[in-house]
């Protein structure tokens, strides 16, 4: 863990990379930041069981301007709210190092929200507004402006106001081109609403006109579980910060009232060496917790006061080199500092950072694997078991990571941690999006790419309200609807690989085709997030399930064609037999046609 | 007043075929089963040579067009319709052409793809009644021409009653509905001459062939309209007069010549339009060495036409396949008017009679 990357802020690295994360111009720009922040309030929502309200407002700063221009986006929804106190961090810093449990969301939290505040920032230099209400009573009302360079937020205003309702409501001005990305916004909420049905969404768009897609279900789909990762399912950048998390957390420096009192010191201007030798004594020192421990322990590797700590953070303590990474927030600049030799402060640091043995870190942090896979797998890695991860080297974890890929034993993925939406779900949506005259869903079961989990649900429509002909395929992943490249899409591909005309289905039909792949991992084809990858497993659930429905969509046609052929045949009867039976009655010289209605009334019946 | 009877009859032999098909498809419908036409096969299978009869004849094979059959109901009604429609020409004595029986369709809400439709329509009805369309007032609108000694009465409206000499104008006289409807009263003449060309027939004309032969001189105008052959029949038949035929002496002329004695393939759902007995006089291929006719060089289709009519039977034999021979032999032809250069009376006063005296032996 010798590799430095953390010399530039997250914030700046991320700025460096905006194009990467869909801001490369003003339409794309628009389009992803809406994506960003209405995925932010349904994952919320989501993930705190309550029905989702979302309203997306898009205004021009100056209508009398031309795109590409400043507009004014507005998202606010009914979820849980962000704390008062946490408001600053989560929209003016870029959060550094995520969760790394496994669970599917539509995206990772805050991360493109904040790559969103940022593009506003740079673009339109206007400060994000957050509203917050975590009881539906108070708001507290904030200004925040993002310093790119120290990642850290700078508040501009912070009022608290009341409010009727709970929830989040969050505000930026960009630079944008609605003209160009209207199609694409509509489009995306249209096709949101479409998938999750059970939520309540908004458009106000800057022509002032207001699409509103009401709730068709008043019940959540059952929420995924947390769970761990699974071996065949982390390369080496995540283990090793997974590594880095076995290890305890570095404490909030600016706070050091707990540490005073924790060792009884009354006057919180001590002399560090009165604060290291009091600390020192071995009674204080079992008594005072993990926690001051490390902070006493970092206080005499740096030799700082608790006072001088509060202006550094400490990027990474790596152990291997005995050096401490840190940024002097006064400074702007970045240090590094080798731990000196004081006991037992060092052999402190030392014990904690060696971490985990291998075998508690691989049944403790991975799904699927037990006390005896763990001994096999450390056996067939190389490894002993007993192995502390913390005295890993790079070429150690590079091993590690190439042997969880290559063990074969893994019991396949656990695929509780996915949230598909449900048959019955996206049968609703799609039956009040199109009313068709024929739907069928399925929901396949659980399978696995590479160690991760996915599932696929598809919706198969056909006639009624569909205005489109030839077959119309909504894209879906985690949620999500996908919106550009269609072209290269493994959806795509497995549409087009059947013969429809197996299944009756003529080439100008009306037919949607719904599909919605779940995973923890989607395997994006671009970093743009808009086309799924053609991995076999994937395509062979994708072509499963459309192979079914479309057996159903075949069975439904022919009986259609029967229904079309008789309403045909009555139909030619109707025109002809009046006609025949003129013709015939003045040849044979009589006055009065014949009884022949019945004639072929029955006849049709017979050929049903 | 016998032959006065004739016409009506036909007549009246038309409107009960076709009233018994009437009542049969009402009885159908009013006890519930779905009518039906049964049409003989016309296709080239079907057709067959029947040595009795000298002319072509269809065979055993017949489809049927059923209303219940929806892919059949449009064609069945255009049948249907058909039939009621030339009933209703029968009984009013009111004539139309092949065209005027498309058009006529639209008033009845029938429709018809375009005229050939209708016209295969006709044919098939034809088929089914075993009647050509003539007996129902449908007439070809090509006309050929009649002169001679023939005394007629016409039966048409507005004309019953009358008669006519038919040698009373020198151009002749269309054969068109109200002369094919005519009765024959009496005739002085003893022999029917058709001629393949419009100018040898005025030329006959002009030299009384009509009155130095005592003939009928017909123009069949190229190949003969069905009603030219059907007035050809009735003067053989109902007169006893030979017929003799007189064509260029090419490949095409000798098949006019056949198609009046037995028929052409196409009508071999009809009877009642060959002469067995007429006979091909001229101009015959060794007619062209033994008089020394200017001549012309037969052409490929000529030659491929001469290939093709020999694996016809009715060629396998007699003058038909002997001259066939001769033209394959020196691949040249001669038009009627090549005898011109003998002087233009030359083909009325020498070859005609040499013809005429050749038919009593053949």
């Amino acid at each position: 863990m010798s590799e430095r990357f953390n010399q530039i802020s997250p914030s700046e690295f991320f700025y460096r990379n905006r194009d990467l994360a869909g801001f490369s111009n003003p339409t794309r720009s628009l389009y992803t930041a809406v994506r960003e922040f209405v995925e932010n309030s349904l994952d919320a929502c989501d993930q705190n069981g309550i029905l989702p309200d979302v309203k997306l407002t898009i205004k021009p700063i100056n209508p009398d301007s031309a795109d590409p221009r400043l507009y004014r986006l507005t998202v606010s929804d009914n979820g849980p709210g962000i704390e008062s106190a946490h408001v600053p961090l989560a929209f003016g810093t870029v959060l550094y190092g995520s969760k790394f449990g496994l669970k599917q969301a539509r995206g990772m939290f805050g991360l493109g929200a904040t790559m969103a505040i940022l593009y506003g920032q740079i673009t339109a230099n206007k400060p994000v507004t957050v509203s917050s209400s975590t009881d539906g009573q108070t708001s507290d009302d904030f200004e925040i402006l993002l310093d790119i360079q120290k990642n850290k937020p700078i508040i501009q205003r912070h009022a608290i106001s009341e409010t009727a309702s709970r929830g989040l409501e969050v505000g930026i001005v960009l630079l944008g081109d609605y003209s160009k990305a209207g199609v694409k916004i509509r489009d995306y909420v249209y096709q949101t609403s479409l998938i999750t049905p059970y939520a309540t969404i908004s458009f106000d768009d800057p022509k002032d006109n207001v699409y509103r897609y009401k709730r068709i279900l008043d019940e959540m789909p059952k929420p995924p579980t947390l769970i761990n990762p699974h071996p065949h399912g982390v390369d080496v950048e995540t283990i090793r910060r997974m590594v880095a998390e076995s290890v305890p957390q570095i404490p909030p420096l600016a706070d050091t009232s707990e540490l005073f009192a924790a060792l009884r010191f009354r006057n919180h201007t001590a002399k560090l060496d009165t604060i290291l030798a009091k600390a020192k004594a071995k009674h204080t020192w079992k008594r005072i917790g993990q926690q001051n421990r490390l902070m006493i322990s970092l206080m005499a590797a740096l030799q700082r006061t608790p006072k001088d700590m509060a202006d550094i953070r400490i990027d990474e303590i790596d152990m291997a080199s005995e050096q401490i990474h840190y940024y002097d927030l006064r400074q702007g600049k970045a240090h590094s500092a080798e731990i000196p030799d004081m006991d037992p402060f060092r052999s402190h640091l030392r014990s904690i950072y060696a971490g985990e043995m291998l075998q508690t870190f691989l049944t403790g942090r991975f799904q699927r694997v037990g006390a005896r896979t763990a001994e096999r797998f450390s056996e067939f890695a190389g490894f002993k078991p007993e192995k502390r991860m913390g005295t890993m080297t790079n070429q150690d974890l590079v091993r590690l990571s190439d042997s969880l890929q290559r063990y074969g034993d893994f019991i396949s993925p656990d695929p509780s941690c996915l949230a598909p939406l449900g048959p019955e779900p996206l049968e609703k949506g799609l039956q009040k999006f199109f009313e068709p005259d024929f739907l069928s869903v399925v929901q396949r079961s659980a399978s696995a790419y590479s160690g991760f989990p996915f599932v696929v649900e598809m919706g198969i429509a056909y006639g009624g309200n569909i205005q489109s002909r030839g077959i119309k395929a909504y894209r879906f992943a985690n949620r999500i609807p996908l919106l550009y490249d269609e072209g290269s899409d493994v959806v795509l591909k497995v549409i087009h690989d059947i013969d429809w005309s197996r299944y009756k289905v003529k080439q100008d039909a009306p037919l949607v085709v719904a599909s919605h792949i779940c995973s923890t991992r989607i395997p994006y084809k671009t970093v743009g997030k808009e086309n799924v990858a053609d991995r076999p497993e994937i395509e062979r659930e994708l072509k499963l399930a459309l192979q079914y429905l479309a057996r159903r969509l075949s069975g439904y046609m022919s009986k259609r064609g029967k229904a079309e052929a008789a309403k045909k045949r009555a139909n030619l009867y109707a025109k002809y037999m009046p006609l025949i039976s003129q013709f015939c009655t003045e040849l044979a010289g009589y006055e009065k046609e014949p009884q022949y209605t019945a004639l072929f009334k029955a006849d049709t019946m017979e050929k049903k | 007043m016998a032959a006065r009877s004739r016409a009506a009859r036909k007549q009246d032999d038309i409107l009960k075929i076709l009233k018994e098909h009437g009542a049969r498809i009402y009885n159908d419908l009013n006890t519930g089963s779905f009518p039906n036409f049964e049409i003989p096969s016309r296709s080239v299978r079907n057709i067959v040579y029947d040595e009795k009869l000298r002319q072509y004849v269809l065979g055993g094979s017949s489809a049927t067009r059923s209303s219940k059959n929806t892919a059949q109901l449009r064609s069945f009604t255009q049948l249907m319709w058909l039939a009621f429609f030339a009933n209703r020409l029968t009984q009013e004595k009111k004539s139309s052409t092949l065209r005027d029986v498309y058009y006529s369709s639209q008033a009845f809400a029938v429709d018809f793809d375009g005229q050939s439709e209708s016209d295969n329509i006709i044919v098939d009805l034809e088929a089914i009644l075993s009647k050509p369309r003539e007996d129902m007032h449908i007439f070809p609108e090509e006309r050929s021409s009649v002169f001679g000694d023939l005394n007629i009465e016409y039966t048409v409206p507005g004309y019953e009653g009358k008669r006519m000499n038919l040698a009373n104008h020198p151009d002749g006289y269309a054969i068109g509905p109200s002369l094919t409807s005519a009765d024959f009263i009496d005739t002085g003449a003893e022999m029917v001459i058709a001629i393949e060309k419009g100018g040898l027939f005025t030329r006959f004309v002009e030299e009384q062939v009509d009155k130095k032969f005592k003939a009928i001189i017909v123009d069949t105008g190229g190949q003969a309209p069905r009603s030219t052959r059907t007035l050809l029949r009735r003067l053989h038949e109902e007169l006893s007069l030979p017929v003799i035929i007189l064509t260029d002496g090419d490949v095409y002329g000798e098949h006019i010549a056949m198609v009046i004695k037995s028929g052409s393939a196409n009508a071999a759902h009809l009877r009642e339009l060959t002469v067995p007995d007429a006979k091909w006089v001229g101009v015959w291929a060794s007619d062209i060495e033994r008089y020394d006719l200017p001549t012309i060089p037969m052409t490929a289709s000529d030659i491929k036409r001469c290939h093709d009519l020999q694996k016809d039977p009715r060629y396998s034999h007699g003058i038909w396949r002997r001259e066939l021979k001769v033209f394959l032999r020196i691949k040249r032809k001669a038009e009627l008017e090549a005898f011109s250069k003998y002087g233009l009376t030359n083909i009325t006063d020498r070859y005609l009679p040499h013809k005429i005296e050749l038919a009593r032996s053949l």
